[in-house]
């Protein structure tokens, strides 16, 4: 369970210091759950409160009752982040070696380290590129990649930020499918509305705040008609 | 960014008798080099020092053209030192220091290129793990090692490329054109390659 109380995170401006996001209260317990909302809304802030890569100015973020302020290291042994750019992520030359480099804790013979980071590779139908440099990969497979090192460290939650913005049709629908077999609780932030509807919980996030909360054919219907009155509007 | 940009060369994937040797032994031939080099100093120990390593690159299989690799990124820095050392010095002091330096490069060069990273982090756990009764963290350390090896084609990469865009503007000359970019860069790059590893809990006190 993931808990926000009285949250709130300021960012500098021209015009001064002002809050970028406001959450009063917050629990998120589903499964499922996405995030949709303009860019710079404050969905990234959003999610990045959750494993502690963001803190909050005031109130508190707890993920199964650790304050991700005071016991950070602990909340992101439990929650995974996956970034909008996997060569964001991928911080070794080759998937191989950079599954490896999230197992390092848990398997310390490197063989058997070995064999398990394949295992996963196999697992993503990455085995035949594991020694690639990652810059050999297309962006479906480094996405793929991205997202085999972050579960090898057996994360509970797995927070996505916009996965499949970078990514073709047939990448992305790779990745909902194997988005969609992880057992983890999966928050994903996308303007991928088909994506945020491969959930049970959809958040609408605007200007700082969130504005919807609720099943998520509805939240796409209203952030569409959100999204129309602001063009409308302008 | 450009990756050929290395000074230091990645792995290169093999089974010549320099891969299968232990991490240890090629870590002494290193270590060896360096002190050779420190203790005999002059032309000819040096350039027989340089010769040996670079006999055994070639018969490790490796490509030859990754010795021109450390030429190509410091051949500016290789020519100042030589020009220096010629003055304060002799011809011969001077082509003595440039070879010393080139012998102690190749020698790091043979010990990264055939080995893989991540035996690498495995031998500086092991080498560190007696000191975690004074409180260190072998697997800390190991990564902070690989990522500093990680980071260093990566910046000179990063130079290359900003001192191509500065000549394409014009600005080759400028230093504050290539220095610049590249601090902020490299800024960003360890700050990227912190929230990557915070990303999955990596790099954490073990008992936080």
């Amino acid at each position: 369970m993931i808990r926000f109380r009285n949250v709130q995170v300021a960012g500098e401006t021209e015009a001064g210091t002002r809050p970028i996001l406001t959450v009063p209260d917050l629990a998120l317990s589903e499964d499922r759950i996405s995030v949709i909302g303009a860019n710079g809304s404050g969905k990234s802030t959003l999610l990045k409160l959750i494993n502690g890569l963001a803190l909050p100015d005031t109130g508190t973020v707890d993920v199964d009752g650790l304050d991700t302020t005071a016991q950070g290291a602990a909340v992101r042994r439990r929650v995974a982040f996956v970034f909008t750019d996997p060569l964001s992520q991928l911080v070794m030359p080759t998937p191989l070696e950079d599954v490896e480099l999230s197992l390092r804790r848990q398997y310390r013979n490197r063989t058997e380290r070995r064999s398990a980071a394949l295992d996963l590779l196999r697992d993503f139908g990455l085995e035949p590129l594991a020694g690639q440099s990652i810059y050999q990969l297309s962006g479906g497979e480094r996405q793929l990649a991205a997202l085999a090192s972050v579960l090898a460290v057996n994360p509970s939650v797995l927070v996505l930020d916009e996965p499949s913005t970078l990514l073709d049709l047939r990448n992305t629908m790779l990745l909902r499918r194997r988005l969609a077999s992880l057992p983890q609780q999966l928050i994903t932030a996308t303007h991928d509305l088909d994506l945020a509807q491969d959930s049970v919980r959809t958040l609408v996030v605007d200007n700082g705040q969130v504005v919807y909360d609720g099943e998520p054919a509805a939240a796409v219907s209203f952030y569409r008609e959100l999204a129309a009155h602001v063009a409308g509007s302008s | 960014m450009r990756g050929h940009a290395h000074l230091i060369s990645a792995y290169v994937a093999g089974s010549s008798w320099l891969h299968r040797t232990p991490l240890l032994l090629k870590f002494l031939l290193l270590a060896g080099t360096g002190v050779v080099v420190l203790a005999l100093p002059g032309l000819l120990p040096r350039a027989l020092v340089l010769a040996a390593v670079v006999v055994i690159h070639l018969a490790a299989r490796l490509p030859a053209v990754r010795l021109l690799q450390p030429i190509r990124s410091m051949w500016l820095f290789l020519l100042v030192v030589l020009a220096y050392r010629w003055w304060a010095d002799s011809a011969a002091g001077a082509a003595g220091v440039v070879a010393g330096l080139l012998a102690c490069i190749y020698a790091a060069n043979l010990l990264t290129a055939t080995t893989e990273v991540q035996r690498l982090l495995d031998g500086l756990v092991a080498a560190v793990t007696p000191l975690r009764r004074f409180g260190a963290d072998p697997e800390r350390f190991a990564l902070t090692i690989g990522l500093m090896l990680r980071s260093i084609p990566f910046l000179l990469g990063s130079l290359h490329d900003v001192r191509d865009a500065a000549r394409a503007r014009g600005l080759g000359a400028s230093p504050r054109a290539v220095v610049q970019p590249v601090l902020i860069g490299a800024v960003a790059y360890a700050r990227q390659t912190g929230d990557a590893l915070a990303a999955r809990g990596l790099g954490e006190k073990a008992a936080d």
